[in-house]
């Protein structure tokens, strides 16, 4: 893992390409991911941003093969350098690549952690479903949780309900980064959280992070924590990625108007107050998203007659930056 | 304007099988809401804000203390006038789609309390179905849209628009909003917070802004106050702005320090830290209710009960032995400091 | 960019939802809107008109005492009798008509006064708590563990239930335990929920808040109890008059069954078979309605189950 860090490792821990998941709603099949391409660079953490309904969920489940009926995976692939194409497996190999190549951190940890089971005993059965020297896995959990300021002994040996709810999320990302897996999900890792634990969470990730070099998919609905944990940003909308990049570029000069939007209509603690500006309209729901054209129009100050007609790809406005906009150059105001 | 004068509440909680264990949720509380003014109540989840609003609103008693409205006591008056005060008091919950009787459409959710009043002013029909409209109008929604629709075909933001629209209802001059955007989209909180601000300028109501969320609280009361409180005790209280840039109190500043920075568009306060542990919201601590957490906390902290005390120079009040102004707060990175 | 076009972008409020409606739907449109898209809860509702005008109109045909001729008894359908005739040589069909009335209108009150009682003293117990609610309970639970059969059985002795009304007061009486409790149950979530806390806070008096909020939020699961009850009912009163516990003076389904059995022989020769079936198809055919039309009603009275 060091030597890993040392020289930064220029792959991907995941690409995924043409990604659509649909749903079934009364006889028709709706898009809530669209033909999306992401590559989660090795190392980094890169987040998905979007509202509810945006898709961010599904396409994290779709990154697990987990995509739940009336949901279907109806294109696309999604490769892990080690496994393949996790869309191809299924049963057991598929249950052995979650977790040996990428695991979760859900939103709240209590639901996914075993009532019934002490922490310690839940890692080890991790490691023995997955073929790993429980002991060896013990010990990387005590590694863990010493550098998330956990007690180990006291940690290892609760049940889940003796520990906070910070505590628990603490350890939700213990079991998720134990087996060292090649991508860890975070889904909303802090949302259900309060604002102090919040903080403390993200900054144990922040330090995890930089001292083991874990890739990671973060999927939240909060620039904020996007601003504090990523080295890159996708921004979703209506099942559509519209803006890529790396978060300090996206933040400092988003493209899309959608960007530009949220990020104004976030009231700070810094600055003029006035620059904050609501954004107009509602986000559309699954079954009301434009099937041809531009899928932030509705909402959009800046639409052209061409936005109606056909969506606009994803393209360079620099340096590993991309938008889906045909705007060039903003109006300045 | 609304005074509360020193008010405690406590719960009667369980810990186990036989024992129980006192919450104290407000430890005596006190603060002052001036007509039209905004006021946010800034803290933790099971801090007491959400108690102290439900008291405010009447949906919830105290063990003592007063609430004096416009000159008023509460206490000393009858049943009924205290009602009538309090009505004009208006809770806006956390989750919107809760606070609307799923099976009513909009149309009856907004005009059974507008018959209510119509009934008791004698005013007619067509006053309700006129009036239901107009506040629809002015919580920024189009009545021909919404009003035949259920909660559940109503976006989160617009349901949070109905819920305010019925809290219009009954002409408040106060309206406590408890978290009122959490459950909403990001898109669409600004908006909400900006029709609690028209509603001040507007109608001149009074917000109570309960929240976690330092930013929102900024933009809701501005020209307001801020009142930070934890364990039940108010520790920090004063002019909003002052409070979240010049910050004396610990745990003030560690949730302040707590606000994710948009790093880039904003620098991270110099001296922003985050607080030893998590808070046991059971676990007895003496001295500063804080000081268990407090990474300042010095011996005289762990034993003795500091007091809410004037800084005269702050304009502020504040519960802690070494009021220090500590620089937490992020700044905009375009170099220009903050007003 | 000069090329900016900006229609539509400040209407805060165009939420794109499938259907927008524009005036007030009224519960016929909602009902009948519901019934187009579920054929099987239609064919439901028309079994059930069906009986209903049965019992309504039919016995108004027929005369008080229906004609009777001992040379033609237990005769096979023909045009003139199309199910036959009895052993008194009375028309079947005319007997199953004019029989519908009292063990569908029994039902009926029967189900009512199971879905009024059950209702009110639920709403009431869950709502107000204290003192109410441990009374309504306990006479709940009192309710529930009388052997209820046994009881109409012994009642039956004393009491002739000759009216309708009587039947299904009783019926009522013996049967709205269960559904108080479960009210009750419902009620105590609905209490807590964040709505009611605001109705109280806007002002309403507890009867409001019970009629206008809580009740609308069970409508759905009462009707639905209601018909069920209906059918229980039915099945009460038949079983009644079937075991002869019950003077046979008045003519129904429950008094041809017995007839069937004991007068007619129906056990052992075909010859009545006609007699036998028919009352027992009519209430198998009601039953089924009943339960073709259970689903449709759930989904007109719960608009969150409602398409749109």
């Amino acid at each position: 893992m060091a030597t890993q860090a040392a020289t930064r490792v220029e792959q991907n821990a995941c690409s995924i390409r043409g990604l659509t998941v649909v749903y079934r709603v009364e006889r028709h099949e709706y898009a809530a991911v669209q033909d999306v391409d992401l590559d989660i660079p090795s190392g980094e953490i890169t987040a998905v941003i979007g509202e509810s309904g945006s898709g961010k969920t599904t396409l994290a489940m779709a990154m697990l093969n987990a995509v739940q009926p009336p949901g279907r995976i109806a294109a696309g692939s999604v490769v892990y350098p080690t496994a393949g194409d996790i869309l191809r497996l299924s049963g057991k190999r598929l249950r052995r690549l979650r977790g040996d190549s990428i695991s979760m951190v859900f939103q709240t940890s209590q639901n996914s952690l075993n009532p019934l089971k002490r922490i310690g005993g839940q890692a080890m059965d991790l490691a023995r479903s997955h073929g790993r020297d429980p002991r060896g896995t013990l010990r990387e959990a005590r590694d863990l949780c010493a550098k998330m300021s956990l007690d180990a002994d006291r940690v290892l040996t609760s049940y889940q309900h003796e520990l906070s709810g910070g505590m628990r999320q603490r350890v939700g990302i213990m079991l998720a980064l134990v087996l060292q897996p090649e991508v860890v999900l975070l889904d909303e890792p802090t949302t259900a959280l309060d604002v102090l634990s919040q903080s403390e969470v993200l900054q144990i990730l922040r330090d995890l992070q930089r001292e083991r070099r874990f890739s990671a998919v973060l999927i939240t609905h909060d620039m904020g924590v996007v601003a504090e944990l990523a080295d890159r940003v996708a921004v979703m909308y209506a099942g559509r990625i519209v803006e890529r990049g790396r978060t300090r570029d996206v933040l400092i000069r988003p493209d899309h108007p959608y960007t530009r939007a949220l990020i104004r209509s976030i009231p700070r603690l810094s600055g003029d107050l006035s620059e904050a500006v609501p954004l107009p309209g509602l986000p559309p729901s699954l079954t009301t998203i434009p099937d041809h054209g531009c899928v932030f129009r509705a909402r959009c100050a800046y639409r052209m007659p061409i936005c109606d007609t056909v969506q606009p790809p994803l393209e360079s406005v620099g340096p590993d930056h991309d938008s889906a906009c045909y705007l060039e150059g903003f109006p300045s105001d | 304007m609304i005074e509360l004068i020193d008010i405690k509440k406590t719960f009667q909680g369980r810990t186990g099988m036989l024992s129980t264990a006192d919450v104290h949720a407000l430890r005596g509380v006190s603060l002052s809401i001036e007509n039209g003014g905004a006021l946010a109540l800034l803290g933790e989840s099971g801090c007491g804000k959400t108690t102290l609003g439900r008291i405010l609103a009447g949906l919830e008693t105290y063990d003592s203390g007063d609430i004096v409205i416009d000159g008023t006591s509460l206490n000393g008056a009858p049943k009924g006038e205290r009602d009538r005060l309090q009505r004009k008091i208006q809770l806006i919950h956390q989750d919107p789609y809760a606070a609307l009787n799923p099976v009513r459409t909009i149309e009856k959710s907004l005009t059974a309390p507008l018959k209510l009043r119509a009934k008791q002013s004698g005013k007619d029909k067509g006053w309700v179905e006129q009036r239901a409209r107009e506040l629809l109008t002015i919580v920024g929604l189009d009545p021909d849209e919404v009003l035949y629709k259920y909660p559940h075909n109503l976006s989160g933001g617009q349901r949070q628009r109905v819920v305010i629209a019925r809290a219009l209802t009954v002409d408040p001059t106060v309206l406590v909003a408890d978290e009122a955007v959490s459950m909403i989209d990001v898109s669409l909180r600004l908006g909400i917070l900006q029709l609690l601000n028209d509603l001040r300028r507007r109608l001149k109501i009074a917000v109570v802004f309960i929240t976690h969320d330092v930013a929102a609280a900024r933009y809701v009361a501005l020209d307001g106050d801020i009142c930070v409180i934890y364990r039940g005790e108010i520790f920090e209280y004063g002019r909003t702005d002052d409070v979240i840039h010049a910050p004396v109190n610990p745990y003030t500043q560690s949730l302040l320090s707590a606000v994710p920075v948009l790093v880039g568009l904003e620098r991270p306060g110099p001296d922003r830290f985050i607080p030893l542990e998590e808070l046991v919201t059971g676990r007895a601590v003496s001295g500063c209710l804080f000081s268990d957490r407090c990474p300042f906390a010095v011996e005289v902290c762990h034993q003795d009960h500091p007091d809410l005390l004037p800084i005269e120079e702050l304009s502020r009040l504040n519960r802690c032995f070494f009021p220090t102004v500590r620089h937490v707060t992020a700044v905009s990175a375009s170099g220009e400091a903050s007003a | 960019m000069n090329t900016i076009v900006s229609e539509e972008p400040q209407a805060l409020s165009t939420y794109p939802s499938a259907q927008t409606p524009r005036h007030r739907p009224s519960s016929w449109a909602v009902a009948w809107d519901v019934l187009r898209r579920r054929p099987t809860g239609l064919l439901g509702l028309a079994i059930l008109l069906f009986f209903i005008g049965m019992a309504a109109f039919g016995p108004l045909f027929y005369p008080a005492e229906l004609p009777s001729n001992p040379s033609n008894i237990f005769a096979g359908p023909s045009p003139a009798h199309p199910l036959g005739t009895d052993f008194q040589g009375t028309d079947t069909l005319a007997l199953v008509i004019t029989g519908s009335r009292y063990v569908l209108l029994s039902a009926f009150l029967a189900g009512l006064f199971t879905a009024v009682f059950g209702t009110v003293t639920g709403l009431i117990s869950g709502y107000y708590l204290g003192v109410p609610d441990s009374i309504i309970t306990k006479l709940a639970d009192f309710v529930l563990t009388i052997p209820s059969f046994p009881l109409l059985v012994v009642l039956s002795t004393v009491w002739k239930f000759g009216s309708p009304l009587a039947m299904g007061l009783v019926l009522g009486l013996i049967g709205w335990g269960a559904l108080a409790r479960a009210v009750r149950s419902q009620v105590l979530t609905l209490r807590e929920r964040t709505f009611i806390e605001a109705a109280r806070g806007l002002g309403f008096s507890s009867v409001h808040i019970i009629v206008k909020e809580i009740f609308p939020n069970i409508t759905s699961y009462v009707a639905m109890k209601f018909l069920l009850a209906v059918t229980g009912a039915i099945y009460a009163s038949v079983a009644l008059f079937f075991l002869g516990v019950l003077p046979l003076s008045t003519n129904n389904w429950g008094v041809m069954l017995q007839f069937a059995f004991s007068q007619a022989g129906a056990m052992y020769t075909t010859q009545s078979l006609p007699y036998l079936l028919a009352p027992l198809a009519c209430i198998l055919l009601v039953t089924f309605g009943v339960v073709l039309f259970l689903d449709a009603v759930d989904e007109m009275l719960n608009p969150r189950l409602r398409r749109g």
